[in-house]
């Protein structure tokens, strides 16, 4: 099933996220890798599920692989697909390998850069940016590749994109939105945001592209993850005020008080927006209790 | 300018077989800008070789200052006329300066035995005398028309064409926090020369066809081609 047609239906679309395991998908098909239980604790609770492609650049079992795996198992996978790693032949043979295996979304990106993975002397690719990625696809959906040879058999799927609010000079990310929507994206989840005025103010100047956003949001665990997200991921700011309140609780009570501010700040952001995309490292177990402190209507 | 630094004396020395007599051939344009291959460097190369035990037949760098090692005609003319007795000497050529530099020196020298003495490290403006920096990634396929000079595929990690990832903070890249986010570099530039509008195009995927190396080109007073994979392209200068 396709996001895009949850957002023209109007519903508040709710994603999470999954990164694929280090390593191999075990034979014995009763042993799920890690990734499908956790997808499989959202799946009630959320239309579809992203599924990282070698996420912060560690080498990882493949996202079209997990996604699959994940469709198997009855759960709707956004399969995410980065120009680090791959060249124009490779991106296209991928997405044409991916809507031939089933997959209906694919959340198309830039990646981070190898220098900020396991594997710092590989050769960063990016053969073509994100803008041009999504323009490639949709030259696959209208029958030509990039070389504007035809294809038989087109794909169709939901291009979703990226872009972050958090970022200065804004005009900057929003230029890039545009040329993404103006190449094809249906739809955005935007960068982890933890600032409704900051939000807001990103929203404002967004709203004229009249293409469905999600607000991204990652779990804000503990204290440290809140520094450590501060100092060692660009693109994200965690205010001291969210660092200080879930350290105000004991540690068995962490899990509890993480729900109650996400859902808070969803809450808060959430008519202003299309979705929510939860990334919960993990957590997978709270979103149930993010999305009813949110006062979002479980969606079965 | 290509700019280059001299490899560590232990490698340089690793290479060098007991017994070879070697010949010393720095360059008098980049590599003495460098301070890695100017007549100073490649004297005091000859004689670090020497302390290691090396037998050095001869050292030069091909001058006046300002003289490129890779003018072949010139180079040629210096290490087998100048410099024949002390060159037919030598089992092999250790080159202080580029790559251009090193394969000139084969071609100068009729195929001969070479050395690197340095890693080339990248295309640079000589942004003072001690200090260079890269604005050019010599990609074949210029297209910073669009970006007020500044070249993405130099000054952005992840080489975008369209704009900036999301992983800037407080101006500055995810890869290094100590270096600027070539794109607002870009976008501060353009706003401030009142031309943001040329951010506006699409920027279609970059040819890469034009960077396939080796390239060549051909060039006259009148005409230059350029001859690459992605085929010959000839310009004129005069119309």
């Amino acid at each position: 099933m396709k996001l895009t047609t949850l957002f023209d239906k109007g519903e508040f679309v709710i994603t999470g996220e999954v990164g694929p395991i280090k390593g191999a998908i075990h034979r014995d098909k009763s042993i799920e890798p890690s990734c499908a239980i956790e997808a499989l604790q959202l799946h009630q609770h959320v239309h579809a599920v992203n599924v990282t492609d070698n996420q912060s650049a560690v080498m990882r079992l493949g996202s079209l692989a997990a996604s699959v795996r994940l469709k198997a198992n009855g759960v709707e996978p956004v399969y995410q697909l980065t120009c680090r790693d791959r060249n124009r032949l490779a991106l296209q043979s991928d997405l044409l390998t991916a809507y031939s295996l089933g997959i209906d979304n694919v959340l198309l990106l830039t990646g981070d850069h190898i220098q900020l993975g396991d594997h710092k002397e590989a050769k960063p690719v990016f053969d073509l940016d994100s803008v041009q990625l999504i323009d490639m696809a949709k030259g696959l959906k209208r029958g030509y590749d990039i070389s504007g040879s035809r294809i038989e058999n087109y794909l169709d799927m939901a291009f979703g994109a990226v872009v972050n609010p958090n970022s200065d000079p804004i005009e900057l990310q929003l230029m890039k939105m545009r040329k993404k929507i103006d190449a094809g994206a249906q739809f955005f989840q935007t960068q982890a945001v933890y600032d409704v005025k900051l939000f807001e103010n990103f929203m404002k100047k967004a709203e004229k592209f009249n293409c469905p956003i999600q607000v991204g949001f990652v779990i804000l665990k503990t204290p440290q993850m809140g520094k450590f997200m501060n100092k060692n991921v660009s693109g994200i700011h965690v205010p001291d005020e969210w660092i200080d309140e879930i350290g105000s609780v004991a540690k068995e009570d962490q899990r509890k008080k993480a729900a109650e501010m996400a859902g808070k700040f969803i809450k808060q952001v959430k008519s202003m927006v299309q979705g929510v995309h939860i990334m919960p490292l993990g957590w997978t177990d709270i979103v149930p209790d993010i999305l009813e402190h949110a006062d979002i209507k479980p969606i079965k | 300018m290509h700019a280059t630094i001299q490899k560590p004396i232990g490698e340089i020395v690793k290479h060098i077989q007991p017994g070879e007599k070697v010949f010393v051939v720095g360059c008098n344009n980049c590599a003495w800008k460098c301070y890695s291959g100017g007549d100073d460097e490649t004297k005091m190369m000859a004689k670090r070789l020497t302390d290691k035990g090396i037998e050095v037949t001869g050292y030069t760098a091909p001058g006046p200052k300002g003289m490129s090692l890779c003018k072949l005609d010139h180079t040629r003319k210096v290490l087998m006329e100048e410099h024949a007795d002390e060159v037919k000497k030598a089992d092999s050529f250790l080159i202080l300066g580029c790559g251009q530099g090193v394969h000139t020196v084969i071609d100068a020298t009729d195929g001969g035995m070479v050395h690197p003495g340095c890693d080339t490290v990248f295309g640079g403006e000589t942004v003072s005398d001690t200090h260079i920096e890269e604005y050019c990634s010599l990609c074949g396929d210029c297209i910073i028309e669009f970006t007020g000079g500044l070249c993405p595929m130099t000054l952005c990690a992840k080489q975008l064409l369209n704009g900036p990832c999301g992983g800037a903070e407080n101006g500055h890249c995810e890869v290094d926090p100590d270096r600027p986010c070539g794109w607002i570099l870009i976008y501060e530039r353009l706003k401030k020369l009142g031309r943001l509008e040329l951010l506006d195009p699409y920027q279609p995927p970059k040819k890469n066809s034009k960077w396939s190396r080796p390239r060549t080109l051909e060039v006259s007073p009148t005409e230059a081609t350029f001859c690459s994979i992605g085929g010959k392209v000839t310009v004129s200068n005069q119309d």
